[in-house]
């Protein structure tokens, strides 16, 4: 039946599926992790560094970009797609600094690539964006922010979520590691954030990518030794609660 | 003779079939000339499948496991599949290689089809050192509809030994599978077996469910087993990264707890270090998808 009903963006399927839509979303299952976490006072981006060729600049693969001084997203799907939507974004954020002289709060700018993701479903000749994004950030007020958008143009606020290959069993780890005791602390957020990737990276810290915001305060992009300092520290403790529970089973 | 909607008067065939046919005088169009034939007897040749023997690079005259006395054998069709194998089965014993088949069609990279030399037919055939009468198919080409039943024949032959057991391994997409819940639910990579009346020991995973079919070479080989009656059982990864991925080669590690597998998987902990490096070695830099 599907094949009937996928080749038009514009046409509807008799069980109202929009085929093409569903199909973006299965491009961004193609793209490595990204989680973000809602702390009390701060955001925390990390990804999944996908493995660069020999001869290739590590520098131009980024999948953590930053949209303004205090917003910054993550996405996970066709490279060339975020590209796009990224340049948009900067340049709705600057447009709407100086129209407005504010800075765009992190529900507008989301709101902004949500509304560009949906043209693309309806407009004929055009594909769906292939991405999804998390954005975060703080807002005037001070309130930590975290947005999902998907290739349909929907958006939800998130106190932590996942996208991309394997964000199943990343959303799963969080639903049941994400408390108000692991989110009390920055650093407990950030270590939430790695444990949750380590779930599903394979060799470890050396390919995960950290990017944390904090209330005023810029974005941060975190080095390979924080990182695996890091992943040590949560070794560590997760050897010392191992030692604990073998010995309250003795 | 029938009309047209358009007028015209073309010729209808009639399905009632007489004693006496006669001969119908077809168009000169219709009619196969010499150089039809001639072209069609090129591509009948050269989508031949052959088994060639490693050891003397000559195509077997009678079939592989009528040449070699078999008890076990483990097919790997498709990367995900062959990936596992060489990880943690092929770097847990010795094996040698045995033949290979050569075959072309229009999935082949390979342009010189009339000198195919063995590394680039895909279908390489080994054998256990320590056991000569275990057997492992490493199969990363697409073998056509057409060629299937060849294979079989050059490979098992036209009256196969029921004394052996067969094992298959093998993935498809996630968006093959038929169930009437929503695809973004499915645990995907996840494992589904499917077995011949013959095979009595259990499956590491649930059987797959009705209406779900097996496609390609692995129905072709386990319709064969079903047919005469050999033991077999076919485990099915369905994935949602068709090409060579970690997690997809990871969802057979329940097989290596099986009776197939059993006493040729001696370090697993090795063998994940070596799928690790296999998969990035072979990993597309493609550069589309972040």
């Amino acid at each position: 039946m599907a094949a009937r009903y996928d080749r038009a963006i514009t046409v509807f399927s008799p069980d109202g599926h929009l085929f093409q839509v569903e199909y973006a979303q299965e491009a961004v299952k193609k793209g490595s992790t990204a989680v973000g976490i809602r702390g009390t006072d701060i955001v925390v981006l990390g990804v999944e560094k996908k493995s660069v060729a020999k001869l290739q600049d590590e520098r131009t693969v980024r999948k953590i970009c930053a949209l303004d001084d205090h917003v910054c997203m993550a996405f996970a799907g066709l490279t060339a797609d975020a590209r796009i939507v990224i340049n948009r974004a900067r340049v709705e954020c600057q447009s709407h600094k100086l129209t407005v002289e504010d800075p765009v709060t992190v529900e507008y700018i989301t709101r902004f690539i949500a509304t560009l993701k949906q043209k693309y479903t309806q407009s004929n000749g055009r594909r769906p964006f292939g991405i999804s994004a998390l954005i975060v950030g703080f807002d005037d007020d001070g309130i930590p922010r975290l947005y999902q958008t998907d290739p349909s143009g929907t958006y939800h606020a998130w106190k932590a979520n996942a996208i991309g290959r394997s964000a199943k069993t990343v959303r799963e780890f969080l639903e049941k590691n994400y408390t108000e005791g692991t989110i009390a602390t920055d650093s407990e957020a950030i270590k939430l954030a790695i444990r949750a990737l380590l779930e599903v990276v394979q060799s470890g810290g050396k390919n995960i990518e950290l990017a944390i915001i904090r209330r005023n305060q810029p974005l941060k992009m975190f080095s390979a030794k924080e990182i695996e300092s890091q992943v040590v520290d949560i070794e560590r403790e997760k050897e010392e609660a191992e030692k604990k529970k073998s010995k309250k089973t003795i | 003779m029938a009309a047209t909607f358009f007028g015209e008067v073309v010729k209808v065939r009639s399905r009632a079939v007489t004693e006496e046919e006669e001969e119908e005088e077809e168009e000169p169009w219709a009619r196969d000339n010499l150089e039809d034939k001639e072209v069609r007897q090129e591509l009948e040749k050269k989508r031949e499948v052959e088994v060639l023997q490693t050891q003397t690079k000559v195509s077997l005259e009678i079939p592989l496991l009528e040449q070699y006395p078999c008890s076990k054998f483990i097919i790997a069709i498709g990367h995900n599949a062959v990936a596992f194998l060489s990880s943690f089965v092929m770097n847990s014993g010795t094996w040698e290689e045995i033949g290979c088949t050569k075959l072309w069609n229009e999935w082949c990279r390979t342009r010189d089809t009339a000198n195919l030399s063995p590394t680039d037919a895909f279908c390489v055939f080994y054998r256990l050192k320590s056991d000569p009468t275990i057997f492992l198919c490493q199969c990363s080409c697409y073998v056509a509809e057409d060629q299937q039943y060849q294979w079989l024949e050059k490979v098992f032959g036209s009256s196969p030994n029921r004394n052996l057991q067969i094992t298959i391994l093998t993935s498809r997409h996630v968006t093959d599978y038929k169930t009437p819940e929503s695809s973004c639910n499915l645990p995907s990579p996840f494992l589904k077996a499917l077995k011949t009346q013959t095979f009595q020991d259990a499956a590491c995973c649930t059987l797959l469910e009705q209406p779900n079919i097996v496609h390609d070479l692995p129905a072709a080989v386990l319709s064969y087993c079903q047919v005469w009656r050999i033991p077999a059982i076919l485990y099915l990864c369905y994935t949602d990264v068709m090409k060579l991925d970690l997690v997809t080669v990871e969802a057979f590690k329940p097989i290596l707890g099986s009776e197939s597998l059993k006493g040729l998987v001696k370090n697993v902990s090795h063998g994940t270090e070596i799928l690790k490096k296999l998969v990035t070695r072979n990993e597309i830099q493609s550069n589309i998808y972040t």
